[in-house]
């Protein structure tokens, strides 16, 4: 089996384990709550996107693999992609508008993984993060953490969106070669 | 860094990135998760690049989560209905009873239906309401996608018919509003396999940018 006790969890809800599907929202809803919250930025649509991150996580845990990461990154990824879709599903006119800009402002700044630990991926995205020009990395973080779209990106860098599209794509390569290195 | 433009390789690489980090539009993430069903090494590079950005989720921080178990396992299991169901919980609920009540409605309506003209490929979808009472038939053709309510009545006074997309497992996305008289705009793409649905929406169209009434139509895209 494996050490990670959310591992355990996933693998036994993947069995169709209620009990364990218990134990899974009890260990991670906080967690998952604060990505959609941070997200959303809106606390009511974000316990609607639990409920939906939840519904994924019952019928698709054994899509689940240890050997590709850990279980709480797996979750996270489930609860990020539903979050985008609902970012992506609203009109045009409201992206953007609910940000929160005192609080975002603060977490573009390369400083918030500072209290990251130094293990594995964690620290490998860091260091290569690092080596990318820092307005590109912001805009990378912006759209890992916050869910910003191309446009919102381009709005708030004073760039076109293609020349945004550009910079972020270049970046993801060398991002990617970095850390495969 | 250098300005040489992207081997296919790498172009691949990037998109599944985007795909990752979130910035492509609706309509592109719909076109990467089709090819994340059909394309196992894509697939694998999109796993990839989730574990690669594993690494920030430090920066989520954590935020208290009310006990949303009970709705949850009501939405999953299918018991006692919670009193406010969320509109989202009541369109999964009701696509998937609508899976086979449609392929018999489908079955019933096709033979009904003039044939397609023989331009180009064409799509097309019948949405129908759980009892039959209210139908549409939807057809793409030509970048065009047309709706026509075929049984029942138009939205009452008030109200309207909003229509709406679902990809996958994405969130529905509206396409706009069926009036009295029909519906008839530019589409990009109209994926197999996706579901059109029609919901009962205040006036205008949803105020949230997501599905707020009831379910009263829903098919899936067949070619």
């Amino acid at each position: 089996m494996t050490d990670d006790p959310i591992a355990e969890l996933l693998i036994r809800v993947a069995t169709g384990d209620r009990t364990a599907f218990r134990e899974l929202y009890a260990a991670t809803s906080s967690k998952l709550m604060g990505v959609l919250v941070r997200m959303l930025g809106q606390r009511a649509e974000a316990e609607e996107a639990l409920q939906d991150v939840f519904t994924r996580v019952w019928t698709r845990a054994g899509r689940f693999d240890a050997a590709r990461g850990s279980a709480l990154g797996w979750l996270v990824a489930v609860a990020r992609n539903a979050a985008i879709d609902r970012l992506r599903a609203r009109p045009p006119v409201l992206t953007g508008t609910k940000e929160d800009e005192a609080a975002t402002v603060a977490d573009d700044r390369p400083g918030v993984e500072a209290g990251l630990i130094a293990k594995g991926e964690a620290r490998r995205v860091v260091d290569c993060m690092a080596e990318i020009e820092p307005d590109r990395a912001a805009a990378v973080r912006g759209a890992y953490l916050q869910g910003r779209s191309y446009q919102a990106l381009a709005e708030r860098h004073g760039v076109p969106l293609n020349t945004m599209r550009t910079w972020l794509r270049r970046s993801l390569i060398r991002l990617r070669e970095c850390m495969e290195r | 860094m250098t300005d040489a433009p992207l081997t296919p390789f790498q172009d691949d690489a990037a998109l599944a990135g985007e795909y990752v980090l979130g910035v492509l539009d609706a309509t592109e993430r719909a076109r990467v998760e089709a090819r994340i069903k059909a394309d196992p090494a894509f697939a694998a590079e999109v796993t990839a690049w989730e574990t690669r950005f594993a690494g920030m989720n430090d920066g989520f921080a954590e935020a208290p989560a009310p006990d949303l178990l009970p709705r949850i396992e009501a939405r999953l299991f299918g018991r006692a209905s919670p009193a406010r169901a969320g509109s989202l919980d009541r369109l999964a609920r009701f696509l998937i009873g609508a899976g086979l009540a449609a392929a018999v409605l489908l079955a019933a309506i096709v033979v009904l239906r003039p044939p397609p003209a023989p331009v180009g490929p064409v799509i097309t979808a019948t949405l129908a309401a759980e009892d039959a009472s209210l139908a549409f038939a939807a057809r793409y053709e030509g970048g065009t996608l047309t709706v026509t309510r075929t049984i029942g009545a138009a939205a009452p006074a008030g109200r309207s018919h909003e229509l709406w997309i679902i990809v996958g497992e994405a969130a529905p996305v509206s396409l706009g509003l069926i009036e009295a008289a029909g519906y008839t705009r530019p589409l990009d793409a109209l994926p197999e396999g996706a579901v059109l649905a029609v919901t009962l929406e205040p006036a205008g169209g949803s105020p949230t940018g997501g599905p707020t009434g009831p379910v009263v139509a829903a098919g899936p895209v067949a070619l």
